[in-house]
């Protein structure tokens, strides 16, 4: 087996009330791609920012190890980190390419070798007529593969891929999880968080499903139907996933005066990535 | 320490080209506060010349109210028509308790049926002639407090010839009689302050405060855009996954709305001084001739209340959970800059009590005052100076922890 480099040791991470995650145990090893799968709300993005360091574990931790086996916080070796979040994070108002050179300056990558490595994943990606282009006027698909190269205009080792196709149509699609095999050949890490099941199959070696914040299934797609007994991957997927949602604690009673502030001031609360809208 | 340097400056370059590229951002932080002091001190009053020559041009209907046998003085009658007045004389009603009882004449005046009424009666006194009179008008209608202006000019000029004829008839000419005390030569030469110390006089009234006023308003924008708003955009969790360490995004983000802020003031500044210098000849308003150390001062404040300012702005806006709410609570602190900063400019320098120069947005302003008179005090320098910079590492402390957040990636609500 090859070498760790990412390893998520029983991680769990609470917002108030709600456990978005735990007891979430994950190694990652050079050369891995890994399908990240689960339903809305399932922790997805949770957890995707806990291995960026974006967020904190409230219990465990995520640890990186370098090629001697030292193991670092995330959050020191985010030069390592290529990360497409769902929203894809681009400045309407600067070009595509400025949007890449912002990052990979920020990555301390010069602007010649970084135009070098755009160019030539832009023209993989069918897009290199519009980097010069405000991506005010992107459309999703455009966006998609804009902060796809920007992930990658600084070679990191790791790739977090939140949705990378969502959004693109079939043509544009099939050449991002061409891109993304070639990326897992050429020795890179790739976690791809998706609700597709067959594109995980389709691009993945191993999955990863996570339900309610829990770790449900860790292999193959071969190995998870044969631990369900399952006919296809979708099959296994229903039936490691066929329970109630996910644990929230009972709130102590609230006071009148609590009534009536509540009353005052009603907000929907919300974790952050947990609640729909990321893993939607 | 140079990576770091280096990208709090590729991330205050790139905020810095997104603002230009806003031209709502322009509008708000450049021609606003470069045209804003000449629209009020230049083009309004042009304007409202303007609007008074055209209204000079319309003809006005006056009614003449004598008393009883009294008829209209001819010092009257030709000046009424050189002012465009149409006249008509009418006899004045005997039963009104005083001239300024307008009576049955209200009604008419606000019908439009004529535009005002001057009642005259002749009375007895010593004078060469001696008149009462009241002049009736809508004070809410612009042509008959039009032809109530041009009916008391009339007057005004009649009664100055009835003075200076009363005063001949004594040997008297009018300054004899009503300026027995006068001035000798120039009164503008008897200053001895120069143009350029008058200048810096009449700036340290106005500067200060226009530097905290504005300093605090125009950063809201882009302390709300660049923070609350990079999170609602999505844009804020691609850049919290780069190298880049949290502070130094938050000092790059701090450079960039502080050299807005900063440019905005400038802007506004330059719009004063050439506001200042249309109203005013050159002679009485020079430039203010200021030591190296008053400039140096003058900067200094200036930067680390900037450095305050924003520092505050950022923080409140990364902890508000939308822009909408950040802009809520962003528009009422800068009630807490500008007031001080008011009140700053009625403290007396003169004999000053030490801890208005350790007083939150005071003590910048006062620094500002000082510097501009060119007063130099090296107790006040040390206790603006020293409480400033105090403020500003307490702010940019806060802000950075702001900066810390988790939710800073995502709202928690």
């Amino acid at each position: 087996m090859s070498r760790t480099i990412l390893s998520v040791r029983g991680v769990s991470k609470s917002f108030g009330d709600v456990h978005a995650l735990k007891d979430v145990s994950i190694d990652l090893h050079r050369g891995d791609v890994v399908g990240l799968v689960g339903g809305n709300g399932a922790g997805k993005t949770t957890l995707l920012r806990l291995l960026c360091g974006l967020y904190q574990p409230t219990e465990g931790e995520v640890v990186h190890l370098d090629k001697s086996g030292i193991e670092h916080p995330v959050a020191e070796v985010r030069s390592n980190l290529g990360v497409v979040p769902e929203s894809t994070g681009l400045y309407a108002r600067l070009t595509a390419w400025e949007n890449i050179r912002y990052h990979s300056r920020l990555n301390g990558i010069s602007d010649k070798q970084a135009w070098n490595r755009t160019f030539r994943i832009a023209r993989e990606l069918d897009i290199e007529d519009d980097l010069q282009r405000p991506t005010r006027g992107f459309s999703r698909g455009m966006r998609q593969k804009t902060a796809l190269i920007r992930a990658l205009s600084h070679d990191p080792e790791l790739l977090l891929l939140d949705e990378p196709t969502g959004g693109l149509d079939v043509t544009s699609a099939r050449k991002v999880r061409a891109l993304v095999r070639k990326l897992g050949e050429e020795g890179r890490t790739v976690i791809y968080s998706t609700h597709k099941l067959n594109e995980a199959e389709e691009v993945c070696d191993r999955i990863i499903i996570i339900h309610n914040g829990t770790l449900r299934a860790d292999g193959t797609p071969a190995e998870l139907m044969g631990a369900t007994d399952a006919p296809t991957l979708e099959e296994a997927f229903v039936r490691l996933t066929q329970d109630a949602s996910r644990e929230v604690e009972t709130p102590e009673p609230a006071s009148k005066f609590q009534q009536f502030w509540s009353r005052l001031t009603t907000r929907v609360r919300k974790p952050p990535g947990n609640g729909g809208e990321n893993d939607a | 320490m140079r990576e770091g340097m280096a990208r709090i400056w590729t991330v205050a370059s790139k905020e810095l080209v997104d603002f230009v590229r806003d031209w709502r951002t322009l509008v708000a932080l450049v021609l606003v506060p470069l045209l804003i002091f000449p629209l009020f001190f230049i083009a309004l009053p042009l304007f409202m010349q303007g609007e008074m020559s055209e209204l000079d041009q319309y003809y006005l209907d006056l009614e003449v109210q004598l008393a009883d046998g009294d008829e209209l003085p001819d010092a009257l009658s030709q000046p009424f028509a050189d002012h465009r007045l149409n006249q008509t004389v009418t006899t004045l009603d005997p039963n009104l308790s005083n001239l300024s009882d307008t009576g049955d004449d209200a009604v008419r005046i606000q019908n439009g049926e004529i535009h005002v009424i001057l009642r005259l009666r002749s009375s007895q006194s010593n004078s060469t002639e001696s008149w009462d009179y009241a002049i009736l008008y809508d004070a809410t209608q612009e042509l008959s407090s039009e032809a109530r202006s041009r009916v008391f000019n009339v007057i005004e000029a009649w009664e100055d010839d009835i003075i200076n004829a009363t005063l001949a008839e004594s040997n008297l000419t009018r300054e004899e009689a009503l300026d027995p005390i006068h001035w000798d030569g120039d009164f503008g030469e008897a200053n001895v302050a120069t143009s350029a110390q008058i200048a810096g006089f009449a700036l340290s009234m106005f500067i200060p405060m226009i530097v905290a006023i504005w300093t605090a308003s125009s950063a809201i924008q882009p302390s709300v855009d660049l923070t609350a708003g990079e999170r609602e955009r999505g844009t804020m969790e691609a850049l919290l996954c780069t190298p880049a360490r949290r502070v130094e995004l938050l000092y790059g983000k701090w450079l960039a709305v502080a050299t807005v802020a900063a440019g905005s003031v400038l802007f506004q500044m330059l719009g004063l001084l050439i506001a200042v210098s249309f109203l005013l000849p050159a002679d009485t308003f020079g430039v203010p001739e200021l030591s190296v150390g008053a400039i140096a001062s003058l900067l200094l404040s200036v930067v680390l209340f900037a450095v305050f300012v924003v520092a505050i702005e950022l923080a409140l806006a990364v902890r508000a959970h939308s822009v909408k709410e950040a802009g809520t609570v962003l528009g009422p602190v800068v009630l807490a800059f500008i007031v001080p900063a008011m009140f700053a400019q009625f403290v007396n320098l003169e004999g000053i009590e030490w801890w208005w120069f350790v007083a939150p947005v005071f003590n910048v302003c006062l620094a500002m005052r000082e510097a501009l008179l060119d007063i130099t005090d090296l107790t006040h320098v040390a206790l603006w100076l020293g409480s400033s910079l105090f403020y500003a590492i307490v702010a940019v402390t806060w802000a950075a922890k702001q900066f810390q957040r988790e939710d800073l990636v995502e709202s928690i609500s």
